[in-house]
């Protein structure tokens, strides 16, 4: 199976728990998958504010929380919706091919 | 802060007022939780710490007023008076003028070498003579005096805190985590002088020792003072505003004065959740209040009922706290108090108040879950370390 144009392979949707954040790295670049409702999310893995890895963090009503400060990014958009953090979170496009999740190497623009 | 909050939260809500921003300092808004940890130690520029650029403020269409200082309000004619005199008309007046540090007025406090941290030029000046300092004396083990001797020692600076109480923030955090926290300072090799008091500061140009009440003296050459700070109110002694502990508001941040709101530090409110008046002085409550404000200025009002949650961050420990400040009759551990990886859950009459985590951030969350739903949980519960919190606060969440 290879990859749509511009995507890698990360892992398989049903081995992602629902509810789970799963850290994987592009390049030496931490990101991370969320399950939530079904969905996947692909977001940075790290905190936009200081130094965290948002997979040690928590999922509420679509917002993931930054384990160290309480930033909150929206999942779909990386949008801030809780201080400090002040910076979005880069958010990348996912497909899912065959039961295989993909997500794009580059962020998503705007 | 809480005027960045709502500066940021007026536009998103739609408002097309014009929108000014007055402040005493020459620099636009910017993290201040950062002075005592990352600025202090040389981490972060100024450019790193501002929420965002000037430019920014533009876009959104909000003058900014730097530098400026406001000596008087006159709410008869609803116009602000700023220090050289000029006045500035009002319709609206959101008050965010924070709090400021508590004076020592003892002997010798008044010699060059006794720094406070409040502002960006408090810290800029304190980083500088950090620079040049070997022994620091902290008088005050809250939680600015207990980041900054973490600060000051992971500089390598020799550091001495001392404080009248016999277990620091035993007030906010209580006997069992003033006691990890003391164990952790302690452990980072700060010398710690708890129980006792400054009597007095001896020098000749510039601070050298300390007396203590004891008589021990301590050779230091950098004091920096954190004995807690009070909300910034001079402005509005005289003016008709209400204050007590702050500028009294409702939960919908509002004055007696129609048009007139407060937030953040300066801001006793009336939580309609708890019942009870709270004064928080901490970001996130600045934050999120500043943006209440500025939806009920909007003309969309709703009741300001958070959670309080603040943390803070010393050496590599992190503690975060989620609740509702005030007395609590038991504290439940859960964890390990050595390492330290603890949470400590704060109850009163069986319901969780508060809960407290050092170097547990997965717990806050699920933590801040059971005070926000009042729950009553039994301690041995709590306590059980095969307890799945998210679990348990998933359950009372649902049973709501
Ligand atoms: C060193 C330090 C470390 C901190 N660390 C943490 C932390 O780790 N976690 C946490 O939760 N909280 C922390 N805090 C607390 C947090 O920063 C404050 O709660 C927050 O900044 C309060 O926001 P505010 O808008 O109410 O007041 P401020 O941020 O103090 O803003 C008030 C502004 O009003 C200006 N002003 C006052 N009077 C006038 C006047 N007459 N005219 C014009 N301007 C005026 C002031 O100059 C200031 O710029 C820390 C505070 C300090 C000082
Ligand atoms: S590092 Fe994420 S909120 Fe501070």
């Amino acid at each position: 199976m290879t990859a749509p144009e511009g995507y890698v392979a990360v892992k398989r949707y049903d081995e992602i728990p629902e509810g789970g954040i799963v850290p994987f790295e592009v390049n030496g670049d931490e990101r991370i998958l969320v399950k939530l409702e079904g969905k996947i999310y692909a977001l940075s893995g790290i905190c936009t504010h200081e130094y965290a890895e948002l997979a040690e963090g928590d999922l509420e009503d679509h917002v993931i929380y930054c384990p160290l400060h309480g930033s909150g990014f929206d999942l779909e958009t990386g949008r801030v919706t809780a201080l400090p953090a002040t910076q979005p979170l880069p958010v990348y496009d996912v497909r899912i091919v065959d039961g295989v999740v993909y997500v794009s190497r580059e962020p998503r623009q705007g | 802060m809480a005027a960045y909050g709502a500066a940021e939260a007026l536009r998103a809500a739609g408002c097309d007022g014009s929108v000014t921003l007055v402040s005493a300092e020459p620099v636009v808004p910017y993290d201040r939780t950062t002075l005592s940890k990352a600025f202090l130690q040389g981490q972060k520029t100024v450019e790193e710490i501002l929420f965002k650029p000037a430019e920014h403020y533009q876009e959104l269409g909000i003058e900014l007023r730097l530098g400026q200082r406001a000596s008087a309000v006159d709410f008869d004619r609803r116009e602000l008076v700023l220090e050289p005199g000029e006045r500035l008309p009002f319709d609206t007046l959101l008050i965010a003028t924070g709090a400021e540090p508590v004076r020592l007025r003892l002997p010798g406090f008044d010699l060059p070498g006794v720094r406070y941290l409040r502002s960006l030029a408090d810290a800029q000046a304190l980083r500088e003579d950090l620079s040049r300092a070997d022994r620091v004396l902290v008088v005050g083990c809250g939680f600015i005096g207990a980041e900054v001797a973490a600060s000051a020692r992971t500089l390598g600076k020799q550091v001495t805190v001392v404080d009248p109480l016999p277990v620091p923030l035993a007030g906010p955090l209580g006997q069992e985590v003033g006691s990890i926290l003391a164990e952790v300072h302690r452990r980072h090799g700060v010398e710690l002088r708890l129980g006792q008091r400054v009597a007095e500061l001896r020098g000749h140009r510039r601070a050298e020792e300390a007396v203590l009440e004891s008589g021990e003296r301590i050779a230091c050459d950098l004091v920096v003072v954190g004995v807690g700070v009070r909300p910034a109110v001079a402005l509005f002694q005289d003016s008709g505003l209400p204050i007590e502990d702050g500028i009294l508001v409702d939960e919908y941040c509002a004055t007696g004065i129609p048009g007139v709101y407060a937030a953040g530090d300066v801001a006793n409110w009336w939580h309609p959740g708890i019942g009870r008046r709270l004064r928080v002085e901490h970001f996130d409550n600045a934050a999120q209040q500043g943006a209440a404000a500025a939806r009920a200025i909007a003309g969309d009002p709703q009741p300001y009922a958070p959670v309080p949650y603040f943390w803070s961050d010393q050496y590599d420990l992190n503690l975060q706290y989620a609740g509702y400040p005030g007395p609590w009759d038991q504290v439940v551990l859960r964890g390990d108090s050595a390492a330290p990886s603890v949470t400590a859950f704060y109850l009163r009459q069986g319901v969780v108040e508060a809960v407290v985590t050092i170097n547990r951030p997965r717990e806050l969350r699920p933590g801040r879950r059971l005070v926000e739903a009042r729950a009553r949980v039994d301690p041995a519960v709590l306590a059980d370390p095969s307890t799945d919190l998210r679990a348990l606060a998933q359950s009372v969440r649902q049973a709501e």
